[in-house]
């Protein structure tokens, strides 16, 4: 499956890196394509591009601060997840993903 | 059409959280300029220390106070964004500049609303400008909303509520110190352990801001003992976490000790959130042992009466706490506690993995 995912933490340091690495890695494991827009204290960074949100299967919310431009992903598939899931279990989020699609 | 609670409550924790990651490097930048000047700067007559006197300390004074009355409209107006998107800004924006005005008390001082006053503000703005948006309008309307409707409405009803709470808010919020003043012996130890508990427990979230905000608006009210207690337990989660990983290195991976290092760094200018790679990978471990060691440092502070004059914490601000000897020691037995506690409990956590998994598979 092709994902898009956008992680962000209050601080904006550490979380929202570790947590975009940790969705890259899982999805590389789990053989899914995932491409990882962060928003942290450097502001967006890797931002999605509207091809890659309109090519996704579904579309991977890690954060616990309010997202700049949700519109983006208005009718696609969401799972939305605190940061934590994502760096402790992100197998968890793409197995989420796989029941509902 | 029920409103789920918990759906709600999970929400609103994401509008603070995002208004207090706009504004914490306000807070990290004028707090260390800040610091920087009184460290230079000669005693005054009162004898704290008074940047008055030198062009370039009151610059850089100058300079970290603008960026210090900047954070709670920062907090307000991100606050309101998380809300209400790109409208939410103007309302939030006045809301958290109102906040931060001094109001006169009827004994004569004065105080702002501050830090609970500004997240008001946000909040009631996001849900202003949201109600707005909702308003049947007119198409002919429509292109002026967002420039002209919106903000001037906005900031109307925001400001005029701000101006009916400011002054309750501000009671409030001299009201605790007051009591907090008042508090001699054991009370007095109490609180040094709670705000300790509370700098660590988020490190650098909102719990966290919340008794930095009380230790800072001690400092305006003339009582210094409060920041000591608050700058010692800043500084000792990320220490404490940096030197157990010099400690006992077997027990950390590559990641943890070069994470170690920056934490090190950042502890000793006063960054609590050195400690976040740490605690978010292992939050059952690391959040009582890092409270542990603020708690600790922060009753030591107390007990030895070190105070702080600038907004901020760790070792950058020795040059104006009073009690010198007294911080240093107080920031070293809280980071030996951290640092010991932590590797005591990942050896356990690590011997007993290992005897679960008797052949390690990687």
């Amino acid at each position: 499956m092709k994902f898009v995912a956008v992680t962000g933490c209050p601080t904006g340091i550490a979380h929202t890196y570790m947590a975009a690495e940790q969705l890259e890695k899982t999805a590389r494991e789990l053989g899914h394509e995932i491409q990882v827009e962060t928003q942290g204290a450097m502001g967006i960074e890797n931002e999605l591009s509207a091809a890659a949100i309109a090519g996704a299967d579904a579309v991977i919310l890690a954060a616990d601060i309010a997202i700049e431009g949700a519109d983006r992903f208005d009718g696609k598939t969401k799972i939305e997840v605190p940061v934590q899931t994502a760096i402790k279990e992100a197998g968890s989020i793409f197995a989420r993903a796989g029941a509902v699609k | 059409m029920a409103i789920d609670f918990k759906e709600t409550a999970a929400r609103h924790k994401q509008y603070l959280l995002t208004g207090v990651s706009y504004a914490v490097p306000f807070i990290a930048c004028g707090g260390i300029l800040i610091a920087v000047s009184l460290a230079f700067a000669p005693p005054g007559p009162n004898g704290a220390p008074d940047p008055s006197g030198s062009e370039i300390l009151s610059l850089i004074e100058k300079i970290g106070a603008s960026a210090f009355s900047l954070m709670f409209p920062v907090l307000g107006g991100f606050i309101a964004y998380a809300m209400a998107s790109r409208p939410g800004l103007v309302p939030g924006f006045i809301g958290g500049a109102i906040a931060s005005m001094p109001q006169t008390l009827p004994d004569g001082k004065t105080a702002n609303a501050g830090f609970l006053g500004a997240i008001f503000a946000g909040l009631l703005a996001g849900h202003v400008v949201n109600l707005i948006k909702k308003a049947p309008i007119p198409v002919i309307f429509k292109p002026i909303m967002p420039i002209l409707i919106i903000p001037i409405f906005g900031a109307l009803l925001v400001g005029s509520v701000m101006f009916v709470v400011n002054l309750p808010i501000a009671k409030t919020m001299v009201g605790l110190g007051d009591m907090l003043k008042q508090m001699e012996g054991q009370s007095q130890y109490l609180l040094a352990a709670i705000l300790g508990a509370m700098i660590a427990f988020d490190m650098g979230g909102p719990v966290n801001k919340a008794a930095f905000f009380f230790g800072a608006s001690m400092i305006e009210q003339g009582n210094f003992r409060i920041m000591g207690a608050v700058a010692i337990a800043i500084c000792t989660p990320p220490l404490g976490l940096g030197l157990a990983t010099l400690l006992r290195r077997k027990l950390w991976n590559d990641d943890q000790r070069n994470a170690g290092k920056a934490a090190l760094g950042m502890g000793m200018i006063g960054i609590t959130e050195g400690a976040i790679p740490f605690a978010a990978a292992d939050p059952i471990r690391v959040l009582p042992c890092i409270m542990a060691g603020s708690i600790t440092g922060a009753v030591i502070g107390m007990a030895a009466q070190v105070g702080d004059h600038a907004p901020h914490g760790g070792p950058i601000v020795l040059p104006v706490v009073d009690n010198r000897w007294w911080y240093v020691f107080a920031i070293v037995v809280g980071t030996l506690v951290t640092a010991i506690s932590i590797n005591a409990l990942k050896a356990v956590g690590q011997k007993k993995e290992n005897e679960a998994q008797p052949a390690p598979a990687a």
